[in-house]
């Protein structure tokens, strides 16, 4: 008996291990790719930020701080702190809007949930340029913004509404507010409807529900939807170009100013990576801070 | 009246009737089972009761006022959930002093009010856990302590077993039993378990297709049935369509059998249905052939150890019969088998 039982047992291990080398092997690839795709990239960004910069838009490799003491000057860090604070107004302003949102599309009819999500689906078809320009359109000085405005009396003389702080804010809110509904569509569509009806039972009026209960509960969701929203504006380039002052350009415009009308690729590349360090701090400090609560509850 | 009174209420979902026509009195401090199968309207009538759902029609009234109108967070009833619906992101005590937060009581007040039900509940120092660190039954008895914990008028309990396991479930019907007797509060538990609504209430209210259809004493239900569906739904029954003969006396095929009382409205040769209880059934030898006694053929025997189930065929009727093994003649499927069914045990229902 003992014979047969040591015979199986190596026959029991293969099937998991051929298993295991079947998965590394299909990972492998995208791994690869992965690697090469983000990686390659960073690092040429990072050996170009510490080049040497030349006259007439050259650069020859080097391994000086030059561009890097660039940054420092209060010019670019005025623009930076405005590029993330846009970012974050435009992460809180987004979440607080398609959360309730999310919330009132996942308690609808089964046929309304999905005519409105697939009408969102379809708004993402729109590119952001087609977006901007159109946002040019609707508040430009003849746009129908304008004519609705004096029309209700909240507008005495026409004039366009762009280029303005207003404009870019509420073009990058219209930009991401489908992706965000969809993004939290799945975690609110989940919450237990006895949840709320349990507080209200315990004497808490729905907005109180809502704010101390069903918010708290989503939490986790709601912070990685502001992340995205941060992520992705606070590169924007396009919106505030079109529809800003020069004093609402973000650092993506900068970045390309300092690369196209100065030729000044390493300070350019310098600028870029500092906005990548800045970005995965935080990154860092949102998840120091998720932990922290998490360690509290 | 002193208690929940509730008066015609009617609630449609679209076409549908949910709950038609409800009339129940609940005296303050009645345990009460809201019983019946799955979709009868039972946690509908209770959500209504609860503030969570507004009726169309009717009224309800707490101690003689009319609270219809009045939303789930002035009302104030406390509620525990099938789902138990506990707040994940709050600790076991934050959880119980949701509603004392609300009545703004005071840390001191708050803490000792959470001690004070914790151990009601037996679940003391545990007021730090996570709900998510707890086993079923301590969730369980988290959610009653929960909504225990403001006070409230009456006590709702939609299902709130139907989670655990056979044994813990017994545990905790008792442990709410005595819990609600100790408190002297009005409870109304929605179960579709007839063996947890009969253990545990005062009064039954059998519901079927949105109407209570029978409501009344455990007991006086199981032996005095209102009608074929909670002749059915309440224990097993044996139902057997008859035709009336006289007040005591009706025809099943070819048998002649004395029953109880026919229900004052059938006539003399109208339909209906003999309804009697497979415990109620002897089976005897012919020699022993009285009064009220049907020969039937034995189809199957189920031997259980504590009772012998026999399956019989009556006149192309199945019948169920169970019997003590100490009775049981020990005869086999194929058998003829002759059995009495006593007067006594023997109801008239509608047809």
């Amino acid at each position: 008996m003992t014979d047969v039982a040591a015979d199986t047992r190596p026959a029991e291990a293969d099937p998991a291990r051929t298993e295991r080398m079947v998965l590394t092997g299909l990972l492998a690839l995208p791994a690869l790719f992965l690697t090469v795709l983000s990686l390659v990239p960073l690092l040429l960004l990072l050996q170009l930020s510490v080049a040497h910069h030349d006259e007439g838009g050259l650069w020859r490799p080097s391994l000086e701080l030059t561009q890097y003491a660039k940054l420092l000057n209060p010019q670019f860090l005025k623009v930076a702190a405005f590029s993330i604070s846009l970012a974050i107004g435009t992460a809180i302003v987004s979440v607080a809007i398609a959360f309730p949102a999310a919330y009132f599309i996942s308690r609808m009819k089964r046929r309304a949930q999905v005519a409105w999500l697939v009408f969102l689906l379809s708004t993402l078809s729109l590119s952001e340029v087609l977006i901007v320009f159109s946002f040019q359109v609707l508040l430009s000085g003849a746009g129908a913004m304008v004519k609705t405005l004096m029309a209700l009396g909240l507008m005495s003389s026409a004039h366009s509404l762009y280029p303005s702080f207003g404009a870019v804010q509420a073009c990058l809110i219209y930009v991401v507010l489908p992706y965000i509904i969809l993004f939290l569509y799945p975690a609110v569509s989940q919450l237990d409807d006895d949840i709320p009806a349990a507080a209200s039972t315990m004497g808490a009026s729905p907005v109180w529900t809502f704010l101390t209960v069903t918010t708290p509960i989503v939490r986790g969701p709601l912070l990685s939807a502001g992340l995205l929203v941060v992520i992705w504006t606070v590169g924007t380039y396009l919106t505030p170009l079109v529809l800003g002052r020069p004093q609402n350009w973000t650092i993506g415009v900068q970045i390309s100013n300092a690369a196209m009308t100065t030729g000044d690729l390493p300070l350019a590349a310098a600028q870029a990576v500092a906005l990548v360090c800045a970005m995965v701090g935080l990154l860092g400090l949102t998840r120091w801070l998720s932990g922290q609560k998490d360690a509290q509850a | 009246m002193f208690g929940l009174e509730i008066t015609g209420v009617t609630k449609a979902f679209g076409a549908h009737k949910a709950v038609d026509d409800v009339s129940l009195a609940i005296p303050q401090g009645e345990f009460v089972c809201f019983l019946g199968p799955s979709g009868c309207g039972k946690t509908t009538l209770m959500r209504m009761i609860a503030g969570l759902e507004t009726p169309g029609q009717g009224t309800i009234a707490l101690n003689g006022k009319d609270i219809t109108r009045q939303p789930a967070n002035v009302r104030k009833f406390g509620m525990v959930f099938q789902s138990l619906a506990l707040f994940p992101h709050l600790t076991v005590g934050e959880n119980i002093a949701f509603s004392l937060r609300l009545q703004g009581k005071d840390a001191r007040q708050r803490k000792a009010r959470i001690e004070e039900l914790l151990t009601l509940v037996r679940l003391p120092d545990m007021e730090k856990r996570a709900v998510s660190q707890l086993s079923g039954g301590q969730r369980q008895r988290v959610a009653i302590a929960r909504a225990l914990a403001q006070e409230p008028p009456v006590f709702l309990l939609d299902e709130p077993f139907s989670a655990l396991d056979a044994k813990l479930r017994e545990e905790m019907q008792i442990e709410l039993r005595l819990l609600q007797k100790r408190l002297k509060i009005t409870t109304i538990l929605v179960t579709h378990d007839q063996r947890e609504a009969m253990s545990m209430a005062d009064t039954i209210a059998v519901m079927g297709e949105g109407r209570i259809q029978q409501h009344g004493g455990p007991l006086s239900i199981y032996r005095d049935p209102a009608n074929k569906f909670v002749a059915n739904f309440i224990g097993l029954s044996n139902l057997l369509p008859v035709e009336v003969l006289d007040k005591d006396t009706v025809r099943f095929g070819a048998n002649i059998l004395k029953v109880a009382s026919t229900p004052e409205a059938s006539r003399p040769s109208t339909l209906a249905t003999l309804s009697i209880r497979p415990e109620d059934i002897q089976i005897t030898s012919a020699d022993q052939a009285q009064d009220n006694t049907v020969a039937c053929k034995i189809t199957f025997v189920r031997d259980m150890g504590s009772s012998v189930e026999v399956h019989l065929d009556c006149e192309g009727r199945d019948l169920l019969s169970v019997v003590q093994p100490r009775d049981w003649t020990g005869a086999g499927a194929g058998d003829i088998a002759h059995l009495r069914l006593p007067q006594n045990q023997c109801r008239v229902l509608a047809a």
